[in-house]
């Protein structure tokens, strides 16, 4: 899998990419490969998402509803599944975001007291 | 809303699965496209559209492994497992045929055996009676006092004018019914005797039937005393003999001699409340006197509660009503002795309690038997695991949870009882097939009055609760015998067997070791169980089978035979000498007589006898004397040995000085010490109570009642000097008696054209069916017996040819120090007969309290009885040295070498 320019490509933590698809899809609904590269160029090309992770984690948001889906035509003209953001998905992403900062920070801490 | 909008997507993927499947793979798809198109934008021109999707293909992987993951994550999880798992016990069972094969029918001959007896218990004992609110009728009986050696009854039937006296009274039941059975002669060209059941109008109404065709009994018809000549016939009886043609009201049938309407036909399986009727006539149809005489008890009475009042009310309310009734017909007794009315549910009439009793006890031994068999299977079940515990333990610990893997195995046990349950339906179709070919009346030789007969044999059948049983039964038995080697195999210690120091391994292998040999000591208990019950229930047919009942059955054809009122008492005798000379002129008779009444009937006439060179006593508490009429060549056709004075002469006919013979019983009871020949006697029936008779002999007893109880006192009249147009033909053959049987069909149609001839039998099959009720209980109760017999042989033998083959190293080890094969034998079998003596020691106790409920079912045997319970002990014993020997065997062959190499 390893190829030219990738060595900074970095695994997401364990439980943020529930909270980056999330993210992405506060903007506006986007399908699933959009998904990736919003991702993938947000984050500089440091983050990349795999397909392996990308669609459970969208059957799993899906599950809990915090995201529904829809078929529509895509700009290129072929049919592609939109995933929306609900209301009770930003309460959630509201939640990760303030929780992931409390570990960012309490992370943070503890690297400069080393 | 995020509820409702993922409930909305969880319906969605489980009620279209495949769409979503389909849905999913068109996702992928677009993802890797677009992925392509990309790479190919990229590489300027140095890729092609396929290589590019080539490329992304590779990079998504596995699309299977994709879609699988995505769907679990969906929420199919459950199902997907599921069937993973079965896939994978399929896969298993495949490799174990022979596992899987013992494992299945263990469970379908336990299971089977326990539908069938709970469809006997169902049908029987719980299926509501199928009438209208069955819970609303009550059974409603006259109640007597002790009296004499007679009895006090609870149960006893009614007279007409007693009826009416209750029924004007009552005020607890909205409809108050009388009924009664009795064998019709239908004349239709030839002469057939069918069974019916005289009822008033209010029968039907009270059980809630309605005729399918035609009408009921009018109340005018009741009011017809003697002349009600209406009939109503059964649906089967009016498919057999009427085509089930519609046309058929209106028609005339010739019953016992007059011709009655046909008036309606009533539903399929309805049979009366009898069980047996196919024939319904008013009881008006009577002669007059039936409604005159008041001490004349021969009909039954049914009620239905008036609405809001409870059984319990209506009991004390009929005990009330009763007292009216004695006081209107006092007891012929200077006021001592009251009658008196009550009544319990018709349900608690059904079944005669002792086939009640017997059922419930054979339902209790064929659960013990599935128990034994889930002992059994489980038992083969923790053999299996430890062979696998080496992959168990790999699986704990790359990960596999323990839940997973419980779930896992215990779906295999599901699969495996489930499949049990299923070819257990054949052995259940093939049993209760036996059940409902019995007869009560004639195989159980169950002769009750009552409700009993409102349920029959016939209507056992395998009906959807007895599906939803077989069900039940197998999902439990898979979780009980699969839950404890589940749990055992998968214990968190078991992740020592993953390491090579055997010692480790040794110890948990005793552990396992533990639990088996509990399990086979309780199957051996349960059996104990099982074998002392049938050990009971054989000794007690043995005794049943030896009793001699007083006369020679064998080479004796019986047949019956009913002139009515079509010859005169005066022309019988001249008819009695023709048909008997003409019988027996045929070829292969050697005897030939007539009797009133067969043996072992249940029970014959009954009425007084009364010394008359004693001061009379009060005929009402006179004890009873059984009453028959013979001709005189019957104790010679029979065997009945004469004790002393004469037998009946030729010269002992009308008009002639009046003779009795009695029995030896009765002898002793009215003569004790009394030479009673030449003896005054009076006897209440044939004409003998104003007369004075003298007593010419005493013959041996016989038993007319039932086989298991001694004979009663009997006196016996002459049909030469009390004519009777009722008859039971004697004939004994010199070779097989059913070979003369059309011969002297042939003679009696010849000489009583009008007579119908019935009831074509040997005598042998009459005394068989007297034992055939405890035959059939002894039977069933063995084949369960040794069922489990053979179920804790081999849980035995599985346990310890296991605990040997582990302990191979051991004993080789001993071997080769020196040990001789017949000590290595004896090492295996005590480990044997430890675990047999600790199930003995609870089998014991639990078989002593379980055979107690048995006493009522035992002809003369004691529930404890030693001999039985030694012997019982002495069998298992010798099964579990035989079970325990064969791998002790080959044990004791061990190679020291090789059992030293291999560790």
């Amino acid at each position: 899998m390893g190829g030219a320019g990738n060595q900074e490509r970095s695994e997401l933590l364990k439980g943020t990419l529930d909270m980056l698809i999330l993210k992405t899809l506060t903007v506006q609904p986007l399908h699933g490969y959009a998904i990736a590269q919003q991702i993938h160029e947000l984050s500089d090309n440091v983050l990349t998402v795999e397909q392996g992770s990308l669609y459970p984690a969208l059957q799993r948001l899906q599950k809990k509803g915090w995201v529904t889906s829809r078929w529509s035509e895509s700009p290129t003209g072929r049919r592609a599944r939109y995933y929306t953001i609900t209301a009770s998905g930003r309460r959630q992403l509201g939640q990760e975001i303030s929780s992931f900062d409390r570990v960012l920070l309490a992370i943070h801490r503890v690297m400069e007291g080393a | 809303m995020s509820f409702i909008d993922a409930l909305r997507y969880r319906l969605s993927v489980l009620v279209h699965p495949r769409s979503h499947a389909r849905e999913l793979r068109e996702e992928l798809e677009f993802h890797l496209q677009l992925a392509a198109m990309q790479r190919e934008n990229a590489s300027r021109g140095a890729m092609t559209g396929v290589e590019a999707y080539r490329a992304a293909r590779r990079r998504l992987g596995n699309m299977t492994n994709l879609e699988e993951e995505a769907r679990e994550m969906a929420g199919l999880g459950f199902f997907d497992v599921a069937a993973q798992d079965v896939r994978f016990a399929m896969r298993s069972f495949r490799r174990s045929p022979a596992f899987t094969a013992v494992a299945v029918l263990t469970l379908a001959i336990g299971i089977g055996a326990n539908t069938a007896i709970f469809s006997a218990v169902n049908a029987l004992l719980l299926r509501p009676l199928p009438y209208a609110d069955p819970d609303r009728l009550m059974q409603v009986s006259l109640t007597l006092p002790a009296s004499g050696d007679r009895p006090a009854r609870d149960d006893m039937v009614w007279s007409i004018p007693k009826a009416n006296v209750f029924r004007d009274a009552q005020k607890v039941y909205g409809s108050v019914s009388l009924y009664t059975d009795y064998q019709f002669t239908v004349r239709d060209g030839g002469a057939e005797r069918d069974d019916g059941e005289y009822a008033d109008s209010r029968y039907l109404p009270t059980l809630g039937i309605q005729p399918i065709l035609g009408r009921n009994f009018t109340a005018d018809e009741d009011e017809q005393l003697g002349a009600a000549r209406v009939v109503m016939l059964s649906d089967a009886y009016w498919t057999r003999r009427f085509n089930a043609d519609p046309s058929v009201l209106g028609r005339t049938l010739n019953l016992d001699g007059d011709p009655y309407t046909i008036i309606g036909v009533l539903p399929p399986g309805f049979r009366g409340l009898t069980g047996r009727a196919e024939l319904w006539v008013p009881l008006a149809s009577l002669p007059v006197e039936a409604s005159r005489e008041a001490w004349s008890h021969s009909f039954s009475m049914v009620a239905r509660l008036a609405p809001g009042v409870s059984p319990e009310r209506a009991t004390e309310g009929t005990a009330v009503v009763g007292r009216l009734v004695d006081e209107t017909y006092p007891a012929r007794t200077n006021g001592t002795e009251h009658w008196g009315a009550t009544a319990r549910t018709l349900d608690a009439t059904r079944v005669d309690p002792i086939v009640r009793r017997s059922l419930l006890i054979l339902f209790g031994a064929v659960g013990l038997v599935l128990l034994i068999a889930c002992a059994n299977v489980a038992n083969l079940f923790l053999v299996r695991a430890a062979g696998r515990s080496r992959e168990i333990a790999v699986r704990l610990a790359v990960g596999a949870g323990r839940r997973r893997l419980v779930r896992q195995l215990l779906t295999e046990s599901v699969l495996l009882s489930a499949a049990g349950g299923i070819v257990s339906m054949f052995v259940a179709w093939w049993g209760v097939k036996l059940l409902s070919a019995l007869d009560p009346t004639t195989t159980l030789g169950v002769q009750r009055l009552g409700g009993l007969g409102a349920v029959s044999f016939d209507s056992i059948r395998l009906d959807a609760s007895a599906f939803v049983f077989t069900a039940f039964l197998a999902l439990a038995t898979g979780i009980v015998f699969g839950l404890v080697p589940a749990l055992q195999a998968t214990h968190p210690s078991l992740t020592d067997a993953l390491r090579a120091d055997s010692t480790r391994s040794r110890r948990r292998g005793v552990g396992g070791l533990a639990s088996r040999n509990v399990l086979a000591a309780s199957e051996i208990a349960l059996a104990l169980v099982l074998l002392a019950g049938s050990g009971l229930m054989l000794r007690s047919l043995g005794k049943l089978l030896g009793v001699r009942p007083g006369f020679d059955a064998e080479h004796v054809l019986t047949l019956r035979l009913n002139t009515g009122e079509s010859l005169g008492r005066d022309s019988l005798p001249g008819f009695y000498d023709l048909m008997l000379q003409r019988l027996a002129a045929l070829p292969g008779v050697t005897g030939v007589a007539l009797g009133d009444c067969p043996p072992l009937n249940g029970g014959c006439n009954g009425t007084v006898l009364m010394r008359r060179d004693r001061p009379p006593a009060d005929p009402e508490s006179a004890p009873e004397v059984g009453v028959h009429w013979v001709t005189p060549d019957w104790f010679s056709t029979l065997h009945v040995p004469l004790l002393s004075g004469r037998l009946f002469g030729t010269g002992d006919r009308l008009g002639s000085r009046k003779v009795v013979l009695v029995s030896e019983s009765a002898a002793k009871r009215y003569f004790p010490g009394e030479d009673p020949i030449g003896r005054p006697v009076s006897v209440g029936q044939g004409g003998f109570w104003d007369d004075t008779a003298y007593v010419a002999g005493v013959v041996g007893d016989v038993r007319y009642g039932t086989i298991d109880s001694s004979a009663v006192p009997d006196v016996y009249l002459s049909y030469y000097q009390s004519p009777r147009g009722r008859m039971m033909v004697y004939l004994r053959a010199s070779g097989d008696p059913l070979s003369i049987a059309p011969a002297a069909r042939r003679v009696l149609r010849a000489v009583a054209p009008d007579a119908p001839v019935y009831d074509v039998r040997t005598l042998s099959s009459r005394v068989a069916d007297a034992s055939a009720y405890a035959r059939f209980s002894a039977m069933l109760l063995a084949i369960f017996a040794a069922m489990a017999l053979v179920l804790a042989a081999i849980g035995v033998y599985g346990v310890i040819s296991f605990a040997a083959g582990q302990r191979t190293k051991e004993i080789g080890l001993r071997v080769a120090l020196g040990a001789s094969p017949a000590s290595v034998v004896r090492l295996v079998v005590r480990q044997g007969l430890g675990i047999a003596l600790a199930g003995l020691a609870v089998g014991l106790a639990g078989a002593l309290a379980a055979t107690r409920l048995m006493r009522s079912m035992l002809y003369d045997v004691t529930p404890s009885d030693p001999l039985t319970f030694g012997g019982m002990v002495a069998v298992l014993v010798a099964a579990v040295l035989l079970a325990s020997w064969i791998p002790a065997r080959r044990a004791a062959e061990v190679q020291p070498m090789e059992a030293l190499r291999e560790g």
